[in-house]
């Protein structure tokens, strides 16, 4: 048994409604308790700003792409490199950097949960061990269904039960804990170098669009009862006028969960431009938040980009390859067979580019006109918008109008016309940055019944303690305070132990991986589907039997299970 | 006779790979493929040896007839063979010229040598 | 006993659908496997113990004295260099990354002398590639290119490109045009459509020729380049073209002969440009079976692919400086541990020659040639033969390798573990 009492910390904890009291935490063989005993190990908080583990719901850091971004930058290995100190390996990488040099450095900042933005089933296997090798959060892993064969052969066929089966047997195939779609029916036109401009476009060859996809799964993923909700990276990444799509989307998304949204839309930065070219490219985050407010069923992040270099990974094949064409950097590229694409592109977002300071300012309208901070969570999509070191900057932005506009007067003289930040006075509290930051993730990816996001009795010990006093920092002024602050914790505890005091690793990680595992019906079970099998032993190029992940990549693995309303 | 040396793997190699010390690897990895027109240049024929000089040495290896390999070519399968004389200068990339090495081939009257006397003499004892 | 699906480990292919008969500790057949995968599963001769080298030859040990002298090599050692791991699973790759990065020791694997020059030009032009299901599927062009997958991969064709029925070009053989690139003739280039013969070290020159043509520049091209005639090579970028989805795979005859690096990338920048008019793809033919594991698995702990320097604490990478090969014809590291590789045979003599002037540990399951050069030989698993784990497939498909039988042989993971916790790792991996 082990035991540990923390006192004296002002804790917010928004999904318990506390905000901002001084309490004690008592912490028993990873758990909160209510008290402990005297022989407890004693952490004095000091009154400084403690929170419930920082929780990021959509982060590229492990899996084939993430690796293939290191392995094709040796001059980012370059970048940021740590020697073995102590309880730390080796890190190499600044904004890819590797498993270790991730985990260190989420740990610094508080973090303790992470979800893997995009997983290709059939590399699944890669990504836990990965994950595996991450060692201070624990996993879950979006799971890529955007150009999948048999799904999008259900959608064709009207079948939704069919499309949650296939859905069933794959997450747990690939140990996955949600639906992802990346650019829905675009990564399987990419398979032929096209890519599908609007989501009432077909897919070639399979006589489905984008909109079928998206509201087919909607509906099986609520079948399936999945914890967590569709999570969309929109059709039309990156181009301007692209807003409309985004709200077309929008528009689909039915409110069928009463616990939480019915869609997680991702990095909607990306997807908020007006304009039509490079040239006249603006903001549409007015209207992009306005439908936001009016939807309770939509959850998004913000894509918030950083003035920085930084490398450019996704599922996205196609705009890629689009965004290659205009930096002629280089370029990877993986389409994945029967399930989806990906790549991977160096860019540097410069204050000297207008395009890229009006992505800048879009991320933050984004933030600061959602009413609502559980509808609009912090991220930067890392590392595509920038390395995940840069979210306490970006809180910082957020906290300070004064700091927004010092930042503002550095930019492009372009992006006040095409923007409405300057405009914008809201400031955001500790509190609504505690919602953005972890309560939000909690309730929008469903692991707040898991102990997760929150500290109630018999949550997870997830607890960072910033050297923050709230009291005596006013962020809108001393915004450098708070940035220093969000840094680097003076304890990050994960599951109970102290792994990370004063950004130094203090303890061998033991991290958990979160996976799904929905029950459907005998009758409908894919694994007893001739067709589905026939088709999967003829077109795939490993057998059936050798595609899901054994139980041994998953040393600490929590199953999730559902019964599915099939 | 100058000549190219090129080098690659093969089924035959392939199969004996974890069997180096073996009578069959040895005749694989040592035969020494080239256009027969050279074999009648050289005035040899299928199984004489020849004696392959680089900067970096010379090796005797058995001659074998290939319609495939260019002329002014010769074809060794990968392994101790070959590594015998190519030299281990990499320009800087880690990687030799195993596939572009210049080489003298000449008719000889030597005994191809065992992979182990091979190792013995760059130092090795067999096991 | 029959098992199904089995995985071969010894290529890139990794094949998977092997089915093999096992009598005891006795694998007695190999159905579906191509001729080296039959070798390697029914000639699979092991050293029976540990052996060491003493001045009157060679002597047997234990297996913890084989460990603790191991470690005591390690530890004396000022530049140790720990090379090899491609025919092995991911799991000893990562302990070894650990021992490299405790010791201070470099490491890099065969990739070094295989595809390693590919890599160079991928970490300069970036790697526009997709996983071979996608070939098999759609690809109605294919490229072989300094390659022989008939001798080297031999089902490469049958499984997922000339032979092979997918789902958008049912009638593979009708329907798909081959091309194959080469300096000689083999059963490879007989079985194209266009064999394209071009001069030793001119792929250069001809893949330069066919960018310009492809950006319409045709009219710069002289009657020949490097043996090809100027029609040829119209005639191909007409081809590739007009693809559909067409697939470029090359070997070592890019990354050997003259260029190295450059020629990769010339290739890979061929495949950028195609890619404005058709849907193109560009991969190595990766040799080992699980050589691109020891890729990935170096990068995602140390950042690098291969030729990972630890002496300075942190990880160092530069190729040319910090590769084996180069690391021995210094004469720069003053012991070696070599896991499930053969450098012996695979180096150019004067590296190779380093080995036997220094303290040299093989762990390997065969005798090879480095086992002659060693001090030491740790006899272990063979993984997917008698020890399971993790491979990735040359398009970076992890498969799980499995354990067919039991040799009664300790897993070199294990006894990498142990060499480990000698040297007082501390830390879990």
């Amino acid at each position: 048994m082990t035991e540990l009492w923390v006192k004296n910390a002002c804790v917010i904890d928004p999904i318990r409604g506390i905000n901002g009291e001084i309490m004690d935490i008592a912490i028993r063989d990873g758990r909160i308790v209510e008290s402990v005993s005297d022989r407890a190990d004693v952490i004095d908080a000091h009154r400084c700003l403690t929170l419930p583990g920082g929780i990021d719901s959509h982060t590229h850091v492990s899996g084939t792409k993430v690796n293939f971004g290191r392995y094709m930058s040796p001059e980012d290995m370059r970048a940021g490199r740590t020697k073995r100190r102590g309880k730390m390996h080796v890190t190499s990488g600044y904004y890819v950097p590797t498993t270790f040099g991730n985990s260190y450095r989420y740990s610094a900042m508080g973090y303790t949960t992470l979800l893997e933005g995009a997983m290709a089933p059939l590399e699944a296997r890669h990504t836990h061990e990965e994950f595996t090798a991450t060692p201070h959060q624990d996993m879950l892993a979006n799971t890529l269904f955007d150009g999948n064969w048999a799904v999008m052969d259900a959608v064709r066929e009207h079948d939704v039960r069919k499309a949650a089966a296939v859905v069933a047997w794959t997450l747990n195939a690939a140990r996955g804990y949600a639906i992802k779609l990346t650019n829905p029916g675009g990564t399987e036109a990419w398979g032929w170098g096209d890519d599908l401009t609007s989501i009432h476009e077909q897919v070639p060859h399979f006589a489905v669009t984008p909109a079928e996809i998206i509201t087919t799964l909607i509906q099986a993923n609520e079948l399936l009862r999945l914890p967590h909700s569709v999570h969309l990276h929109c059709n039309n990444l990156g181009k301007p006028g692209n807003y409309q799509t985004t709200l077309d989307t929008f528009e689909l998304v039915p409110d069928l969960n009463p616990a939480r949204q019915s869609l997680y839309a991702t990095h909607v930065q990306f997807h908020a431009y007006g304009g039509g070219t490079w040239r006249n490219i603006c903001s549409k985050a007015e209207e992009i938040t306005r439908s936001i407010n009016s939807k309770p069923q939509i959850v998004m992040d913000m894509g918030q980009i950083m003035f920085c270099r930084t490398m450019t990974m996704t599922a996205d094949g196609p705009m890629e390859f689009n965004l290659h064409c205009l930096h002629h950097n280089k370029w990877s590229n993986h389409d994945v067979e029967l399930e989806t694409g990906s790549g991977i592109i160096p860019v540097t977002y410069s204050k000297k580019s207008a395009v890229n300071c009006i992505m800048w300012a879009i991320g933050l309208e984004l933030a600061l006109l959602t009413k609502s901070p559980w509808q609009c969570l912090l991220e930067t999509d890392n590392p595509n918008g920038a390395p995940f070191v840069k979210y306490p900057e970006i809180i910082g932005l957020l906290m300070s109008k004064r700091y927004r506009d010092e930042e503002c007067a550095t930019l492009h003289a372009e992006t006040e016309k095409r923007t409405s930040l300057w405009a914008l006075e809201r400031e955001l509290d500790w509190h609504e940055i505690a919602v953005m930051t972890r309560a939000g993730q909690a309730k929008a990816l469903g692991i707040a019944s898991q102990g997760k996001g929150h500290l109630g009795i018999g949550a997870e010990a997830d607890i960072a303690i910033y050297p923050i006093r709230t009291d005596m920092v006013d962020p809108a002024r001393e915004y450098r305070k708070v940035v220093e602050g969000f840094q680097k914790t003076r304890y990050t505890i994960k599951r109970g132990r102290v792994v990370s005091r004063d950004g130094e690793i203090i303890v061998d990680g033991a991290n958990a991986t979160f996976w799904v595992n929905a029950k459907v019906p005998e009758d409908i079970r894919m694994e007893n589907d001739k067709e589905f099998i026939r088709r999967f032993e003829q077109f795939y190029t490993v057998r059936m039997s050798n595609y899901p992940v054994q139980d041994l990549y998953l040393p600490r693995g929590r199953c999730i299970e559902t019964e599915a309303m099939l | 006779m100058r000549c190219i040396l090129n080098t690659g793997r093969s089924v035959p190699q392939g199969t004996a790979v974890e069997h180096k010390l073996s009578d069959v690897y040895r005749s694989i990895a040592s035969a020494c493929f080239l256009n027969p027109v050279d074999l009648m240049i050289l005035g040899i024929e299928d199984g004489d040896r020849v004696r392959v000089t680089t900067p970096a040495g010379y090796v005797i290896l058995t001659a074998r007839p290939a319609e495939g390999v260019a002329r002014n070519e010769c074809f060794v399968t990968i392994g101790p063979y070959a590594n015998h004389i190519i030299s281990s200068e990499t320009q800087g990339t880690g990687m030799p010229d195993f596939k572009s090495q210049d080489a003298d081939v000449e008719p000889t009257e030597e005994a191809v040598k065992s992979v182990g006397e091979l190792m013995e003499a760059i130092g090795g004892v067999r096991p | 006993m029959i098992e199904q699906d089995v995985v071969c480990p010894f290529c890139g292919c990794l094949c998977d659908d092997l089915e093999i008969e096992t009598d005891g500790a006795r694998i007695v057949r190999v159905k579906n496997g191509c001729s080296l995968a039959e070798a390697t599963f029914m000639n699979d001769t092991r050293l029976p113990a540990p052996i060491r080298r003493t001045e009157a030859g060679w002597e047997e040990i234990s297996y913890d004295e084989a460990i603790s002298e191991t470690a005591e090599i390690l530890r004396e050692a000022d530049r140790p260099l720990l090379y090899g791991w491609s025919s092995t699973h991911g799991e000893t790759q990562s302990i070894g990354v650990h021992i490299a990065e405790l010791i201070g020791a470099v490491i890099d694997n065969t990739s070094t002398v295989c595809h390693g020059p590919s890599i160079l030009a991928i970490q300069e032009v970036g790697h526009p590639g997709c996983t071979l299901g996608q070939v098999k599927n759609r690809a109605d062009v294919i490229i072989y290119w300094g390659c022989n997958p008939v001798e080297a991969h031999p089902r490469h064709m049958s499984r997922y490109t000339t032979f092979a029925t997918g789902f958008f070009v049912p009638e593979a053989q009708r329907e798909r045009t081959v091309i194959v690139v080469d300096t000689r003739r083999t059963d490879t280039t007989n079985i194209a459509d266009e064999f394209v013969q071009i001069e030793h070290g001119g792929d250069y020159a001809v893949l330069s020729a066919l960018r310009a043509i492809v950006r319409g520049k045709a009219h710069v091209i002289p009657a020949s380049v490097a043996g090809v005639a100027k029609e040829q090579l119209v005639r191909i970028a007409e081809i590739c073209k007009n693809a559909k989805f067409g697939a470029i795979f090359f070997g070592l005859g890019l990354t050997m002969s003259r260029g190295k690096y450059k020629n990769v990338r010339n290739a890979i920048e061929l495949t950028d440009e195609l890619s404005r008019h058709t849907k193109f793809v560009i991969s190595p033919l990766r040799g080992h079976g699980n050589v691109y594991g020891s890729n990935e698995v170096f990068t995602w702990m140390t950042g690098y692919p291969f030729a990972v320097d630890f002496a300075r604490g942190i990880a160092f990478y530069n190729p040319g400086e910090t590769t084996a090969v180069d690391i021995l014809r210094r004469g720069e590291c003053d012991a070696a541990l070599i896991v499930a590789s053969d450098p012996g045979a695979n180096f150019p003599r004067a590296a190779a020659a380093h080995l036997a002037k220094i303290p040299t540990v093989v762990i390997d399951p065969h005798v090879n040639a480095t086992t002659a050069l060693s001090r030491i030989h740790i006899p272990c698993t063979a993984a997917g033969i008698d020890a399971a784990g993790t491979a990735y497939r040359m398009d970076g498909i992890p498969i799980r390798l499995k354990k067919v039988i039991d040799r009664g042989y300790p897993d070199d993971a294990e006894i990498l573990r142990k060499i480990y916790d000698r040297l007082d790792g501390g830390m879990g991996p």
